[in-house]
């Protein structure tokens, strides 16, 4: 086939239109409910759609056409998976497949689950009628890696169920997506079990270790194996490592009881691997505890430091600088295991106001960058907290907002 | 009141110090001494040794000692100087007088050691090394007796309230107007680094922020005269540059401007305090308790200045370390290798060479804190070798794993291959460790890390080493000989056994620790009913800008004392006036001492240990410690709100509008297009592109390697909806394009409607035609449009005509050029 040329003439093309595309424009419905369905569904809306939607719009109503978008598939296929994939891996990788912590956030998302469950909600999506799949698997990803190619639409056949049920982890031991495999096998894997904290507070607190970093907490919890003087140098410690730790490792400590257990030789990327958790009466050799072995790992390093005997943990960063977190006055910020963690998170201003500015980002292409932007978190953050936690609601709030002049 | 007791510690400490015996005491079988006597010309002939203990003395004691270039040319019957310990007509007689001047419960505190150490006849250039050689002997012969203490004794310190104090300011401004002129004027021959007779401390840097580190440890803040800087000129005459004593004022004037300009700590009078103390007012708590019999060589590295780390086994000849290049030493004891090394002559360390030989079997025993876990090389932390292709032994780093090299009759000249800990382990770290290689001719060769095997069996043959070993190298750390494969690290202490130390005495030796350390006894009597009460810490200097408190535990010297019921809650550490700002580990402490749970032996508080920053110097800086609450007493500690969080500054102006990211392109285009992203064509060419397509919406980031992502995977779609000419399913191209015909020849099939029935509904399905003043002018891309269909009509390489499919192929590429263009990629 001989059109060499053509991709040449095509960006000749693309460059004059995104030149013509750049200029102000004034923008009237059509434009606002094109842009929205762009935003939200990620794909352009049949003309039909258009006009359903600047009706609604020139009548005042936005949100009908904003949930109107959101009734495409692509905005779960598309839009929710995408925002969704980084946080399921420590490279931030948005090209990973399907797996079940997108699904489920995908599934709460369509059917208005309070969101905050994500964290801590005996809550999972697989698909159902779909004769076609691999059931779920605790050792496997291909349930939903063939949910993805066979392009099934997650909108139709995702659903609810317990996640006790489907993985048979203990109820109270689960604790939403980050009990979920594709999350077990990011951040509980080899490693220290602090990954699965520190990529939480990233994804859903919108704060990574820099920023939480308060030398001022008591350093009491922080576990025997991060050295006092690494390199020799104790200030490195004092000024930078306690910053983390002596909030971190108090936290980290609900995941006492999990690992993703996998064949380090024969499957070294942990395919095939799986999360565990010791239950009551499941005692670790090395331990002589419920607590796993990694807990204990280099104890050396400083022998001085905390031996991890249980899974309580405790949140030092209820105060200090990081009070401004927003801690609920309704929790004690302290508990048992994963699962009152995640509440605790989840709870907080933080986890709300995270959500919103990823919505934000990710309708309006760009940050809050002003005194009215920010102010318009606030207002649908407060809308996101005062009905439900409802991130649909966000999303079409953030369209309404961005849609437009 | 200074009250002495002798009690036995908490159980901890009892074990710590049960084995303080060179293994006897913890049921570990002690090797025999190896060590060959050093040839001192000296034949005793007297009467025999009447007991067990007068033998071990003379071996440990009495032979190292007797020569004439140590202690026999004075205190012998021929010197005649008392006491006589090293007299050579009654070995008897000569321990009758030894034991008036030694501790074999605390050696360093002999007055045999303290009287060398204080300068009295030294054989060497420092008066430490000696002490520290004496002590060695004394252990020695106190291993022998099974007399080494296996209790401490807690003794009172000297009751001191909480001064205010003063503490080094963070810049070196006001050091630099007064002590550093002086320092620059008379010192800068030797202390700075580039001299030709470099001298540590570089208290005359060229840099004065290097200058002021360097000099902290030498000023006394509270007390100027007493500093070292003072000290060395006024009582050592140490290179005075005109009169010692007017000297040594000048230097005194010069850090009494210097602390004059610091104001001093206040103490918060509302504070709950203990007595204060500081580290010379603790009780040595480290006395030994490591196995030692057949050390041949010993480094711990106490110098703390020069350009000589001292050989202390007493086994001559001393393999005393010259420090050449970048090495600093620490005030924790120990040096770091910066990139230079610490070597020593090759005919001082040819002992090694004989010594090891001799019995066919060593340990290379280590305290190292590597600098980091990229190193490798081997790095040479350790070496015994002529080059970096040749050597006896070396312990190096390669990235997380340290390496055993070791030449035998099994090996090459190189010492190779190498016993290494295993990768996946990650057992080397950047922080300070017990290493210690062992060899012998049944095992072969261990590495053993923090008191554990790690490298497991050796799979290189044991061999033997006499024949094979070369005796004309250097024993070196920090690189090779020749100056290859730098390491960079603290090594803290270094010893040499030429016995392969068991798994258990390697146990013995990590449990015994590295560096001095101290019991302190905080007074806290004023605040609670019981008599001569204490919180007692074990107390160290854990590097130089650190020390480490742990395992605390109270305890009342009065033995009768009870404490009835003490509520102890919120311990913190001051240090020079003030509540140390980090490290506080015990802050959450909340415990009650009872008389159910107290016994004369203490109570521990806490198993925890934490690290407070070092201010003035381990002699200078003065500790304390609070209490939120202490019996009735009660500090109500509030912690200030934090600050309310800025607003953040604005951003610049962002763009409004971006591009679709992966997904949603190929979404978009199936949308577009009809075809399904399933489709078995377009799926393998999305899996192909998809890392190429934008990933961001960023207008800014994108790149024509964009472009022609969008523009393969628009073209596949393109193909999979027009299909070929001899396709049995034309159902999406008819329903796309209802109106054009595709059986048409090239050169009809691009008439003016054929092009209209092209084109249109491309503009229509990218909503052109909807009145969007967002979307392109539909004008303008069938320009464009249509351009690109009159080039492709006639740039065939022969006939346009003659190619049956040419139209299909214009229709798929203006399919591919619309959906692939601004109209669907911006959003």
């Amino acid at each position: 086939m001989k059109i060499a040329s053509t991709p040449k003439k095509t960006v000749g093309a693309a460059l004059l239109l995104l030149s013509v595309a750049s200029q102000p424009i004034l923008a009237g419905s059509l434009e606002q409910a094109k842009r929205i369905h762009d935003r939200l569904a990620g794909v352009p809306p049949s003309e039909a759609v258009l006009l359903n939607m600047a009706a609604d719009i020139d009548a005042g109503d936005v949100e009908s056409a904003a949930y109107t978008a959101m009734d495409n598939s692509s905005f779960y296929d598309v839009t929710l998976k995408n925002w969704a994939a980084p946080w399921t891996n420590r490279d931030s990788d948005p090209f990973v497949a399907l797996n079940d912590y997108v699904a489920t956030l995908v599934g709460m998302v369509r059917d208005g689950v309070d969101f905050r469950e994500l964290l801590f909600g005996d809550i999972i999506y697989s698909a159902s009628g779909t004769s076609s799949l691999p059931a779920y698997s605790n050792t496997s990803n291909a349930h939903y890696e063939a949910l993805e190619s066979q392009g099934f639409k997650l909108q139709d056949v995702l659903v609810q169920q317990a996640q006790s049920t489907v993985t048979g982890l203990p109820s109270e031991a689960t604790a939403g997506v980050m009990t979920s495999r594709a999350a077990s096998k990011s951040f509980f894997i080899a490693g220290t079990n602090r990954a699965m904290f520190r990529f939480t507070l990233l994804n859903h607190l919108c704060n990574d270790l820099e920023q939480v970093h308060d030398i001022s907490r008591t350093p009491d919890r922080i576990r025997q194996d991060v050295t006092r003087s690494p390199g020799g140098d104790s200030r490195v410690f004092l000024n930078n490592c306690v910053g983390c730790h002596s909030g971190m490792d108090p936290m980290a400590q609900a995941f006492a009881y999990y690992n993703y257990d996998f064949d380090v030789d024969a499957d070294p990327d942990g395919e095939s691997g799986q999360l565990v958790y010791n239950q009551a009466g499941d005692i670790d050799d090395e331990t002589g505890t419920r607590v796993q072995a990694k807990y204990h790992f280099n104890e050396n390093n400083f022998i001085y430091g905390f031996v991890t005997p249980d899974d309580q943990w405790e949140n030092r960063w209820r105060s200090g600088i990081n009070a401004r977190l927003g801690w609920s006055s309704a929790l004690s910020g302290s508990g048992a295991g994963a699962k009152s963690m995640g509440r605790e998170l989840a709870y907080s201003d933080a986890f709300a106001q995270c959500q919103v500015e990823k919505v934000f980002s990710t309708v309006c292409l760009r940050e809050p960058g002003n005194a009215a932007d920010r102010a318009e978190v606030d207002t649908i953050k407060g809308r996101f907290s005062s009905e439900g936690f409802q991130l649909k609601q966000v999303f079409a709030d953030t369209a309404d907002y961005c849609k437009g002049p | 009141m200074n009250v002495i007791n002798r009690i036995s510690l908490l159980a901890s400490i009892v074990l710590l110090l049960s084995a303080c015996s060179g293994g006897s005491g913890s049921g570990t079988v002690v090797n025999a001494d190896t060590r060959v006597d050093t040839d001192t010309g000296i034949v005793y002939t007297g009467p025999a040794p009447q007991t067990e203990n007068v033998q071990g003395f003379k071996v440990s004691v009495w032979d190292n000692l007797v020569p004439e270039n140590r202690c026999g040319s004075c205190h012998s019957v021929a010197g005649g100087q008392s006491p006589m310990f090293v007299r050579s007509d009654d070995i008897n007689e000569a321990y009758q007088a030894a034991n008036t001047i030694v501790d074999l419960g605390d050696p360093a505190q002999s007055r045999m050691v303290t009287k060398v150490a204080g300068g009295h006849n030294c054989w060497l250039d420092s008066n430490s090394a000696c002490g520290d050689i004496i002590t060695n002997y004394i252990a020695a012969w106190a291993n022998t007796a099974g007399a080494t203490a296996n209790v401490i004794v807690l003794q009172a310190p000297q009751l001191k309230d909480v001064g205010n104090s003063k503490t080094f300011p963070a810049d070196s401004l006001e050091f630099a107007n007064t002590i550093y002129p002086v320092l620059r004027t008379y010192c800068v021959a030797c202390h700075i680094e580039d001299s030709l007779t470099a001298q540590q401390p570089y208290i005359a840097s060229a840099d004065v922020d290097a200058a002021y580190e360097a000099a902290k440890s030498r000023i006394t803040i509270d007390n100027p005269d007493s500093s070292r800087l003072v000290s060395r000129l006024r009582n050592e005459f140490h290179n005075c540059w005109t009169n010692c004593s007017a000297n040594a004022d000048t230097m005194s004037n010069a850090i009494s401007a210097f602390t004059g300009t610091i104001v001093a700590n206040v103490v918060d009078p509302d504070l709950v305090l203990s007595k204060a103390l500081r580290l010379p007012d603790g009780i040595i708590a480290s006395s030994g308790g490591r196995v030692e019999n057949n050390i041949i060589a010993r480094y711990e590295f106490k110098t703390g200045e020069g350009n000589t780390a001292f050989d202390t086994s007493g086994v001559d000849p001393a393999i005393n370390l010259n420090l050449i290049g970048d090495v600093d030493w620490l005030g924790s004891w120990g040096i770091r290798l910066n990139g230079g090394k610490a070597q020593g002559s090759t005919g001082s360390s040819k002992k090694l060479h004989d010594l090891i030989t001799l019995t066919g079997e060593y340990s290379l025993e280590a305290w190292v804190v590597p600098d980091n876990v990229t190193q490798d090389g081997p790095a040479r932390i350790v070496s015994y070798s002529g080059g970096a292709d040749i050597r006896n032994f070396t312990l190096g780093q390669t990235l997380y794993n340290y390496n055993f090299l070791n030449r035998s009759d099994q090996t090459d000249s190189n010492g190779m291959p190498a016993l290494s800990s295993p990768d996946a382990d990650e057992v080397l770290q950047a922080t300070l460790q017990h290493v210690v290689l062992t060899y012998d001719p049944f095992d072969g060769r261990r590495v053993f890390v923090n008191g554990e095997d790690v490298a497991g069996a050796d799979d290189t043959p044991a061999g033997i080493l006499a024949g094979e070993w070369d005796d004309g190298f250097a024993l070196v750390l920090g690189q090779e000989t020749s100056g290859e494969d730098q390491w960079l690290g603290t090594v803290r202490l270094l010893a040499i056994h030429n016995r392969a130390l068991s798994g258990d005495e390697v146990l013995q030796n990590f449990d015994a620790g590295v560096g001095e350390k101290f019991f302190l006894l905080f007074s806290v009597s004023h605040l609670i009913e019981m008599p001569e009460a204490y919180v007692v810490f074990e107390v160290q200097q854990f590097d130089d800008y650190g020390y480490l408190f742990n395992s605390p535990f109270f305890i009342s010297l009065d033995g009768d004392a009870t404490p009835g019921s003490v509520v102890m809650k919120g311990l913190r550490i001051g240090i020079n006036g003030r509540e140390a700002e980090v490290g506080q580990s015990f802050a959450s402490l909340d415990f009650t001492v009872s008389d159910a749970n107290y016994s004369s032996e203490g109570v521990e508080l806490s198993e925890l240990g934490t690290v407070i920053a070092l201010e003035n110097g381990a002699d200078a800086d003065e500790f304390f410690i609070t209490f939120d609450q202490l019996g009735d007493n009660e500090y109500v500690r509030v912690e200030a709100l934090p600050p309310t969080a800025q607003a953040p500054a604005d951003l610049e102006e962002q763009s409004d509008i971006g591009l679709r990211k992966f997904e949603e392109i190929n979404a978009a285009l199936s949308a577009i297009t009809g075809v399904s992203s399933v489709n078995p064509n377009v799926a393998a060419t999305y899996e192909k592109v998809r890392q190429q397509l934008p990933t961001v919406e960023n207008l800014g980031g994108f790149l024509a390697a964009h472009q022609m992502a969008v523009t393969q995977l628009a073209v596949k779609y393109c193909s999979e909806l027009v299909g070929e000419l001899s396709g049995s399913d034309t159902s999406a191209r008819s329903a796309f394009f209802p109106n054009f015909n595709f059986s048409a020849n090239v050169s009809n099939a691009f008439d003016t409607s054929g092009r209209a029935n092209l084109i249109g509904p491309l503009q229509e399905k990218l909503l052109l035609n909807s009145g969007l003043a967002s979307q392109p002018d539909a004008n303008d891309l069938a320009l464009e449009l249509n351009n690109l269909i009159d080039i492709m009509q006639s740039s065939c390489a022969g006939s346009c005509s003659a190619e049956p499919d040419r139209t299909l192929k214009i229709a798929k590429a203006i399919c591919a050029a619309a959906t692939g263009s601004a109209a669907m990629l911006l959003q």
